[in-house]
Order: C-alpha cells, then sequence, then structure tokens
C-alpha cells in the first residue's frame, strides 16, 4: 500500500498511543508492586518505581495460603492438562483417521459444549460432584475442567490433524510397523506443535479459571491461585494496594511466559479450526 | 468421552423439571415438578430486568469490542513494522492477563482514594475526578465493567480480523483505488467479504462470553455489592441457583439463557449472510 510519509507517522502516533493506553494497566500493576508504600498512597502518582523494593513481593509470599494454594493450582492444572492431551489425542485420530457411527453426533456435541457458556454447566456438575462427594476437592474441579478442556482440545487436535495425509501412516504400516508403531512414529512427531499448543492454552484456561474453583473449593488450605487472589481485597477500607500488585504479577507471570511461547499457534489453532470446521 | 460430554447437559435438563434444593442434595434425589421452575423463573421480574440489562450489557460490550477491534486490525495494516510489532508485543501481554489479575488492577486504577484514573482525567481537565467513586450507580458499575472486558477481548478480535485482513487480495484493494473508489467503499465491498466469516465467528464467540460473564462483573462491582439492581445473568444463575440453593431453579435458568444465547447469536449470524449477499 503507498501511503505518505506524513500519513504513515499519523498512524505511526496512533499506534504508540493506543499502545501506551492498552498496556499501561499491565504496567501500572508491575510499578506499584515495586514501589513504596508512600508513593503508592500519595495522591500524585509516581510513575516509574524510581526507589525499588522487594518488600510487596515478601509480604504477598508471607500471606497464608499463598503457597498452598499455587500448589493446589498446579496439581490441578498439570493432571487437566496430562489427561486431557491424552484423550483428546486418541480422540482426534479416532475422528479424523476411521469412520465410526455416531462420529457426526459426537463432533455436534463437542461442539455442543464448547458454545455452552460456563453457566450452563455450574449448576449440573455441582450436583453431581456433590452426590460423590467430590465439592472441595481438587479432584472434583479437576474433572470439571476436563468437561471443558476436552472439547476444546479436541477441536483444535483435531484441526492440525486434518492436515496430516493418510499415505503417511500407510507408508509406515507398509514398512512393517504395527498400526501403534506407526502413529507413534509418523503422526506424533507431526501432531507435536499441536499437542503443544493446545497443551499451553489448557494449561492458561485452567490456571485463570475463577467461577468453578470459587464454587467447587469452599476451604481456604484447598482453593487455588485465584480465588486466592480474589478474596485478597477482602473488606477492610486501607487495601495493602502494593502487596496485592505484587500478588497479581506473581499469578500472571507463568501465564505470560507460557502465553508468549505460542500465541501465534494458537491464534492459528483457533482461526483455522473455526473457518474449516 | 461423549459420556463426560453428554452427562451434564442430560443432568441439566433433569435437574430443571425437578424440586432439587438442599435437602434433596444431601439426598441425593428431586421430586419431579414439571415445569415449575421455568414458571417460577419467568414469573420473577428480577429476571426479566436483569435479562433486558444483559442484552443492553451485551450488545454495548460486543459492539465496542468488534468495533475497536476492526479498527486496530485496520491501523495494524496502515503502521510501519515497528510499530505493528510494538502494538501487537503489547496485545499479547493484554491477552494473556488473567481475569482475577486484570480484575485487581482496575480496582487499584480506579479507586476512588488515589486512583491513577482520576488523577489522570483530572490532568487532563476531562473534569474534576479528585476523590470520584466509579462504583456509585449500576449504570457506572457495569461501565467500569464494560471497560475491562472490552479490553481484555480486545486483543483477540484485533490479531485475528489482522490475521483475516492479510487474505484480502491486493490486486483486489489496487483495482479498486485505480477506479478511484474512496477507502470507505474499499472496505465494504472489497474488504468486508473477505473477512466476513472471521468476523461472524468473531462476532457469536463474543456474544456467547459476553452475555454468560460472571468473573468481571462479580469481582470488580465486588461480592457484597451485587444487588437485584446490577445483576447480570451469570450473577443472576449464580445467586439464584448456587447461593440461595435451588438447583433446579439454577437449572431452569441456565437452560433459559442457553436458549437466549443460541437465538441471539443465530439471528445475527443470519442477519448478517443476508447482509453480505445484498451487498
Amino acid at each position: 500500500m503507498r501511503v505518505g510519509n506524513a500519513r504513515r507517522a499519523m498512524w505511526n502516533t496512533v499506534g504508540i498511543v493506543f499502545f501506551v493506553v492498552t498496556v499501561f494497566p499491565v504496567f501500572w500493576m508491575i510499578s506499584t508492586a515495586f514501589k513504596p508504600d508512600d508513593q503508592i498512597n500519595s495522591v500524585t502518582p509516581t510513575w516509574f518505581p524510581t526507589h525499588p523494593t522487594l518488600q510487596h513481593m515478601r509480604d504477598a509470599l508471607a500471606r497464608p495460603y499463598f503457597w498452598t494454594d499455587v500448589k493446589n493450582s498446579l496439581i490441578v492444572v498439570l493432571v487437566t492438562v496430562a489427561i486431557a492431551m491424552v484423550l483428546a489425542f486418541f480422540s482426534a485420530i479416532a475422528l479424523s483417521k476411521y469412520r465410526f457411527t455416531g462420529a457426526k453426533v459426537f463432533i455436534v456435541l463437542v461442539i455442543g459444549v464448547q458454545m455452552l457458556p460456563a453457566a450452563g454447566l455450574i449448576i449440573p456438575l455441582y450436583v453431581v460432584l456433590a452426590r460423590y462427594h467430590e465439592v472441595n476437592a481438587l479432584t472434583g474441579v479437576i474433572l470439571v475442567y476436563l468437561t471443558v478442556a476436552l472439547p476444546f482440545s479436541l477441536w483444535t487436535l483435531r484441526g492440525f490433524m486434518i492436515g496430516i495425509p493418510k499415505d503417511l501412516e500407510e507408508a509406515a504400516m507398509v514398512d512393517g510397523s504395527t498400526r501403534l508403531g506407526a502413529f507413534v512414529k509418523i503422526l506424533l512427531p507431526l501432531v507435536a506443535p499441536g499437542l503443544v499448543a493446545t497443551s499451553v492454552f489448557v494449561f492458561i484456561t485452567t490456571w485463570n479459571e475463577y467461577i468453578f474453583a470459587r464454587i467447587l473449593l469452599n476451604d481456604q488450605a484447598k482453593q487455588t491461585i485465584t480465588v486466592w487472589l480474589s478474596y485478597f481485597l477482602g473488606t477492610s477500607r486501607n487495601t495493602d494496594w502494593g502487596a496485592l500488585m505484587a500478588a497479581s504479577t506473581l499469578t500472571a507471570i507463568p501465564v505470560v511466559i507460557f502465553f508468549l511461547l505460542v500465541q501465534r499457534k494458537i491464534a492459528f489453532g483457533l482461526t483455522s479450526g473455526a473457518v474449516r470446521g | 468421552m461423549g459420556a463426560i460430554l453428554g452427562y451434564p447437559i442430560y443432568n441439566l435438563v433433569r435437574l430443571s423439571l425437578q424440586r432439587y434444593g438442599l435437602f434433596e442434595l444431601i439426598q441425593h434425589h428431586g421430586a419431579y415438578v414439571g415445569l415449575h421452575n421455568f414458571g417460577s423463573v419467568l414469573h420473577d421480574p428480577i429476571f426479566w430486568h436483569t435479562l433486558v440489562r444483559t442484552i443492553v450489557f451485551t450488545v454495548v460490550n460486543v459492539g465496542l469490542t468488534m468495533v475497536i477491534g476492526i479498527l486496530v486490525a485496520l491501523l495494524l495494516v496502515r503502521v510501519s513494522a515497528w510499530v505493528r510489532i510494538l502494538i501487537t508485543a503489547g496485545l499479547v501481554l493484554v491477552w494473556s492477563m488473567p481475569p482475577v489479575v486484570a480484575v485487581q488492577v482496575w480496582n487499584w486504577m480506579t479507586n476512588s482514594q488515589n486512583g491513577v484514573v482520576n488523577y489522570v482525567l483530572t490532568e487532563l481537565h476531562v473534569g474534576n475526578f479528585f476523590q470520584h467513586n466509579w462504583y456509585v450507580t449500576p449504570f457506572s458499575q457495569l461501565s467500569m465493567v464494560t471497560t475491562l472486558i472490552v479490553w481484555g477481548a480486545l486483543p483477540f478480535v484485533a490479531i485475528t480480523v489482522y490475521a483475516a485482513l492479510s487474505q484480502v487480495p491486493h490486486e483486489l484493494v489496487e483495482a479498486a483505488e485505480i477506479d478511484g473508489a474512496r477507502s470507505w467503499r474499499i472496505f465494504r465491498d472489497v474488504t468486508m467479504p473477505v473477512i466476513m466469516p472471521v468476523l461472524l465467528i468473531l462476532t457469536s464467540l463474543s456474544i456467547i462470553w459476553d452475555f454468560g460473564v460472571f468473573t468481571q462483573p462479580y469481582l470488580l462491582i465486588g461480592q457484597g455489592h451485587v444487588v437485584p439492581g446490577n445483576y447480570l445473568m451469570g450473577i443472576y444463575l449464580f445467586e439464584e441457583g448456587y447461593v440461595k440453593t435451588d438447583f433446579g431453579r439454577g437449572a431452569a435458568i441456565s437452560i433459559l439463557m442457553l436458549l437466549i444465547v443460541a437465538v441471539l447469536s443465530v439471528v445475527y449470524v443470519r442477519r448478517m449472510i443476508r447482509m453480505s449477499e445484498a451487498t
């Protein structure tokens, strides 16, 4: 596109202003986390932490149940990702490689659950889990996350697998491999990027999840980190903003790291799955 | 796996037809009451007020997200490469913020004592916002929720639309330019039809998310401050079904919500298809 220099400079300026405004909340969170209290509580803001302190980080880490709830979150996230990936991987193979009766119904079901807002799942899942005494237990939360993560993973992985030609797999079988050997050798390396991208996405959504964890886990020692963070504000008027922003930064860090790693693939997976479907 | 997916839906429908409270939860079975739960919800004036409020909220949020998202995507096409990388990196950073974290940052930025938003607005001479409280009326509360949701949803829409824009053939745009078409007409007649499928999907997804949204309004308005006057459907469901432990009624609300979301997205998708056929 041929745009004059003056015009391009104007668009660049608009772009930079937009960048500053959108990124500001994240900057402000990190900046506050490292500022001393007198700068935080002043009515006139200090933009950059000129006298950085780690006191808020220490305060946040020393709060009751921080580490317990981080550990809970990690357990929930890792188990959910592991189970979702194994089940979704085999289901995706079944869907893309073999024809079986009910495959269409199955796909419709997958899309249907994906369309369901969390609101539609809360009540029935809560009642079912209460029936099996899985309320206030991490296993219950993991089961709930699987009902959300499985359809998503299956759908995304299927998008990655459709592109793989069947001939490749057949060629491996002619070479004397069993069916299982064939896909481990041929399919797994090809689907690996898809598996990584999907599992990171499940990691992020599970780590960030709030409402199910809030409803299902009542015991402070069993909560996940998002629920822990949501109770930080408390009811007192004097919120410790420095510690709150430090805790927020700590909660966001794992997600930001993983997200930056796979963002491109996620955007691709989501749109390609959506357009192809 | 089919069971994992199908069971909650089956259970949802069954529950909605039962009287199922705390007592039934302990007993592990409820009594069938037919459509009583649906009747009770549909006769609740709070349901109707909340529904109207949520539909307005959804239209505003989805509208703002889509319009700003498309504008940002168009901006990305026009800026220099280094600005594009800068904006994209910023969008990805925003995209990765956990909602609960974003809520706490909003709480901090908009607090009436020394929130930075009040300071900046006062300094920019927008008005006197010294110790301005942003959470007084339901309207102002939900407006703050809207800023939070649009901010959080913008990256996904902008980046996806930008990816779709790269599918628009250059020759077509240039041919239209040579023919003397104005940029708005080029956008409407050349660009829009190509990116329409992506826009439809993004809009439907946004409707589904925003109509059932819970975390942001519940935590930003505050766990002790959600009242029928500022309910959205997600919170209404939470209060009626879970807090009041009337799970049968909650299930009925869930089903009504699902039906409404389905109708909202279908009407929209159909209309957009007809529009794209007409032009």
